[in-house]
């Protein structure tokens, strides 16, 4: 029986990578930080707001996403949008995911069981 | 009066870089806000909820380190092995030398060799602990700064020569050299500085007419034993010239201490005489179980190194 300790660990490298793909292919769909938290954690990607917030201002410093400032609601607001690079890359990650996803599928069948 | 969320956003601002202060800070209000809100709606008591929230994003200082791309570790990886290995090299070196230096030059200026132990074991570890701190500074920051080091890569050349099979390693020759330099420091000890009865006074545990002979002889052997010592780490393993030579020291300790113990010889007379049960009889038991000890980890020492040269002759 393998460990809960080993199993979170194991989760969560798995998923590390993921939250990138899935937020870059929701803001295709401009957003702001608590709204994307949680269309996110209705999709399936749960992320902890202290790693999301900080996650998007990376990813803006690296140009994948753009912000825009939203002033007209009673708060204001940063909304964020994948840019033509952000765009460039996820496609490159989508492509690679699949290709895992692949590897693993033949890897699977063809295993000698 | 400052609400729970104005201070946590001037705890995580602190340690933001200055220029992104203000962006920062007003997102992360808003992201507060909405977080708030949507408890809020949901029924839950506003202060409760602001709580919550605050709990949930964490430590100020920790959210400030993800957003400035902080790492939150003295030295990573990057610097882990060099780190290692300088310390190593230099600990092993540098307070051992300065050590012997400054108690062999007390030992010459002073006439109390105890006391030149003394500030020679206390030099070396103050050494080791600046040597300790000083390097791990430097390395800290250039993992700040993130400096390239320039080391040259690592290759298949570098590998040693003969498989690292260390039977000796260095932690079991540091602890012996240890223990025998205890023991060494022990000799002059027991003469000047141990305090026997109430009024302080000071009484040799050894006989001190065996200073004549026999103490210099076994204080040579330890010596001796240190060199053996060294000579065995830098052999990386038992050879048959050092279990030869291992097996003539062990025995120039034990037969003196055996025979010493088995005449009475080796205990002050003073000094027994203080002891109501060391006069009666206990110095046979004390003297009987010593012997026993002595004997058997002669023979494990001698029959252990043999052992163990056989193995890697192998």
């Amino acid at each position: 029986m393998v460990s809960d300790d080993v199993l979170r660990t194991h989760l969560q490298e798995l998923r590390r990578g993921t939250v990138v793909v899935a937020s870059l292919v929701a803001l295709r769909r401009p957003d702001y930080g608590y709204a994307l938290l949680q269309r996110l954690t209705g999709h399936g990607f749960p992320v902890d707001a202290n790693t999301l917030y900080p996650l998007l201002r990376r990813l803006e410093e690296q140009g994948l996403l753009t912000s825009e400032w939203n002033t007209e609601e009673s708060r204001p607001r940063k909304f964020y949008r994948t840019s033509e690079s952000g765009e460039q890359l996820l496609r490159r990650l989508l492509d690679d995911l699949a290709a895992v996803q692949t590897s693993l599928t033949t890897l699977i069948e063809g295993a000698p069981r | 009066m400052t609400s729970l969320t104005d201070r946590y956003l001037a705890a995580t601002l602190r340690s933001v870089p200055t220029g992104r202060r203000e962006e920062i800070a007003t997102e992360l209000r808003a992201s507060i806000g909405d977080m708030i809100d949507d408890r809020t709606a949901a029924g839950q008591d506003a202060g409760a909820a602001e709580r919550e929230v605050l709990t949930e994003l964490g430590d100020p200082a920790q959210l400030a380190a993800r957003y400035a791309d902080r790492r939150l570790q003295l030295i990573g990886p990057t610097y882990y092995l060099a780190w290692q290995r300088l310390l190593i090299l230099l600990l092993s070196i540098v307070p051992a030398i300065a050590g012997v230096a400054v108690g062999v030059v007390q030992a010459t200026v002073s006439d109390n060799p105890a006391g030149a132990i003394g500030s020679g074991v206390s030099v070396a570890f103050n050494v080791a602990v600046q040597i300790a701190f000083w390097v791990t500074l430097v390395f800290a920051v250039l993992e700040r700064l993130g400096t390239p080091l320039d080391l040259p890569d690592w290759s298949v050349d570098q590998l040693p020569d003969h498989p690292v099979e260390r039977d000796v390693t260095l932690t079991d020759v540091c602890a012996s050299i240890v223990f025998l330099v205890l023991l060494i420091a022990f000799l002059p000890w027991q003469q000047f500085q141990s305090v026997i009865g109430p009024d302080g006074e000071r009484l040799p545990i050894l006989d001190p007419a065996l200073w004549g002979f026999w103490l210099p002889l076994l204080l040579v052997v330890l010596l001796a034993s240190i060199g053996l010592e060294i000579a065995k780490y830098r052999a990386r393993r038992w050879t048959w010239p050092l279990v030869g030579v291992n097996a003539v020291l062990n025995l120039a300790f034990a037969v003196p201490a055996i025979w010493l113990l088995a005449n009475d010889r080796l205990l002050n007379p003073e000094f027994v005489a203080r002891f109501a049960w060391l006069r009666d009889g206990g110095l046979d038991t004390v003297a009987r179980i010593s012997i026993v000890v002595i004997v058997a980890v002669t023979i494990w020492d001698i029959v252990d190194s043999a052992v163990k040269a056989r193995r890697s002759a192998r």
